[in-house]
């Protein structure tokens, strides 16, 4: 008989079947016709605004080395249509709903949270704070640890919630607005959201994106979410969410063992649409390979000492 | 003047997309940059409508890039044989990679996608007109005409004779009539294309629709085709894509200043009404 394998994990009060889950925009019930949507940890959806907005001009996507830019601008149809026609589509399936959602000042944060606040099928709301501020020149509201306490303590005192705080990566120091996210209520955060980035076409001399610029997602920017997860988990006590190039069990066991609670599988779902029930069936077997009955057994697991030894063990004087 | 698509009514009884891990039965060059693709993939053969087209994944099942699927018209496909063919030009990374791919590996493939051609119950003969890769799109109809009885005049035009894509295909059809344009003779294609076009209009030939997949001057000239015939025309659009579901936006036609979100070439396409407004 295989011993059981327990795949659950707590973000706040939320409990997840399993750590994996979508990342938000690289996902939607669409994808239930390919893959049982019910075999994941939990269902997040496109970055929602109060108001409905158009997104970016064409083009929207292009491939780099490893990863993939894309300048699509998160188009939304508005909190109440979302309410009516896209929430529904969301709830039919057993795991949790995780509604994303997005501002472009922080007021709208407040307002949208207090909008979804009483709306029942809602488990649990992860701000994005990716938005550029229209109040503050367009900066970054996640770039500002200020902007950042405002938005999520202004959604605590609406919301009962649990609150996921997706950083952006495009700071001086990601510890510093994990902190502030901690600070002003968070019960979880998620690091990290697309590094901003652009490409250019050699031959023709232009840039393939209509703005130019864009994010960058995908297996390239592993290793800067890898270091900005490691010192988000230094910096707070509240469970952390790993996003950024997960493609393969060892990808997410790289996160597992820096300290992730969970983890957002983006353009991996893309590549391949069965990524994340992959990846579900081949945790269960590394678990069980190793005799680890939870998660809890490889969480922050990951030894920064022993990389010193190694390189001592390989120093020419001792291989003399 | 400006050209204007419009979705097409979507149909409920089309199938829902699948993802299936279909066998490469054949992967060869064609043509001088072209190649075709056949792949073993029973359930989307069984399903394939004229105009629909499949994410075919380049990074094998175990490798993670290029991340991107491309999305592929479905060139033809055998319901019995459970086996679709997709035609494509090498043109970057991507498709490159693809010409790696060997029979018997096993690629992660998605389809049938998109809202196809539709042909209008009382349609008697239509004219299909395409250029370089964008004939691909068109095989599929033209074979679907011909089961319905529908009689097929087919203009497809390449910058090179060895170009022309489906030219043995469409013989083969037994098409009413085909005419093929090359730059051969150093002018434009495109510009050959609508004196022969012209041609064709001002002689017996009657349409009742009028499809079409290049360029925006073809699209033009498609409508200007189809105004004596009063017919309708249907055009295939490509964009890059990431999902093909509709989730990720990645396609979407891209109206500047607009204050809701536009058409998506995936779900809303990519076959599209198309009309060139005064």
């Amino acid at each position: 008989m295989s011993p059981e394998v327990d795949l659950r994990v707590r973000i706040g009060r939320l409990e997840l079947p399993t750590p994996i889950m979508p990342a938000s925009g690289c996902f939607g019930p669409e994808l239930g016709t390919l893959v049982d949507l019910d075999r994941l940890g939990a269902l997040v959806t496109k970055t929602i605004f109060h108001e409905p907005r158009a997104g970016n001009p064409a083009h929207r996507l292009a491939e780099t080395a490893a990863g993939m830019l894309n300048s699509v601008g998160i188009p939304s149809i508005g909190v109440e249509r979302f309410l009516i026609e896209t929430l529904p589509r969301f709830t039919r399936w057993s795991p949790p709903t995780i509604v994303s959602i997005g501002g472009l000042s922080v007021e709208e944060y407040w307002r949208l949270a207090e909008r979804l606040a009483g709306v029942p099928d809602i488990d649990a709301l992860e701000l994005n704070i990716s938005c550029p501020n229209l109040e503050a020149g367009g900066h970054e509201i996640g770039a500002d640890p200020r902007a950042v306490e405002a938005v999520v303590a202004g959604v605590r005192s609406r919301t009962s919630l649990p609150l996921i705080v997706k950083l952006t990566p495009n700071v001086t120091s990601i510890a510093e607005t994990a902190m502030a996210a901690e600070h002003a209520g968070a019960d979880a955060l998620s690091a990290v959201n697309a590094l901003l980035g652009m490409s250019v076409d050699a031959r023709r001399g232009i840039a393939p994106l209509g703005t130019v610029t864009g994010g960058l997602t995908g297996p390239a920017i592993k290793p800067v979410a890898q270091r900005a997860v490691l010192q988000v988990v230094r910096a707070v006590g509240i469970p952390v969410i790993g996003v950024g190039g997960i493609a393969t069990l060892a990808d997410l066991v790289e996160y597992l063992r820096i300290g992730a609670t969970a983890v957002q599988v983006g353009s991996a779902t893309f590549t391949h649409p069965d990524t994340m029930l992959r990846l579900t069936d081949e945790l269960v077997a590394w678990m069980r390979e190793r005799g680890h009955a939870s998660l809890d057994e490889v969480r922050s697991t990951l030894d920064t000492a022993g990389v010193r030894h190694e390189l001592a063990a390989g120093a020419p004087h001792a291989a003399g | 003047m400006s050209l204007r698509l419009e979705p097409l009514p979507s149909s409920p009884d089309r199938p829902d997309p699948v993802l299936e891990l279909a066998t490469v039965v054949r992967n060869d060059e064609i043509a001088p940059g072209a190649w075709r693709i056949t792949l073993e993939a029973p359930s989307i053969a069984r399903a394939a409508q004229p105009g629909q087209f499949a994410m075919l994944t380049v990074a094998r099942r175990d490798e993670t890039a290029p991340v991107l699927p491309r999305p592929m018209a479905l060139y033809a496909w055998d319901g019995r044989e459970g086996t679709v063919d997709v035609v494509y030009r090498v043109v970057g990374d991507g498709t490159r990679v693809l010409t790696t791919w060997r029979p018997a590996e096993t690629m992660t493939t998605v389809g049938p996608l998109g809202r196809p051609f539709q042909l209008e119950p009382r349609t008697r003969s239509i004219l299909l007109i395409g250029r370089g890769i964008g004939i691909c799109s068109l095989t599929g109809l033209a074979m679907a005409a011909r089961d319905a009885g529908v009689e097929v005049d087919a203009v497809i035009s390449a910058r090179v004779r060895e170009a022309l894509i489906g030219s043995q295909d469409f013989a083969r059809l037994e098409v009413a009539s085909l005419t093929e344009v090359t730059d051969a003779d150093g002018s434009s294609g495109v510009d050959r294309l609508a004196g022969q076009l012209a041609s064709l209009a001002s002689g017996s030939a009657r349409w009742n629709q009028v499809f079409v997949c290049g360029s925006e001057r073809l699209m033009r000239l498609a409508t200007e085709v189809a105004k004596a015939s009063e017919a309708s025309v249907q055009v295939s659009i490509e964009a890059r894509m990431a999902c093909g579901l509709g989730f990720c936006h990645g396609c979407a036609t891209g109206i500047v200043g607009a204050s809701e979100e536009s058409p998506l070439v995936c779900v809303d396409g990519p076959v599209f009404v198309c009309r060139w407004d005064a």
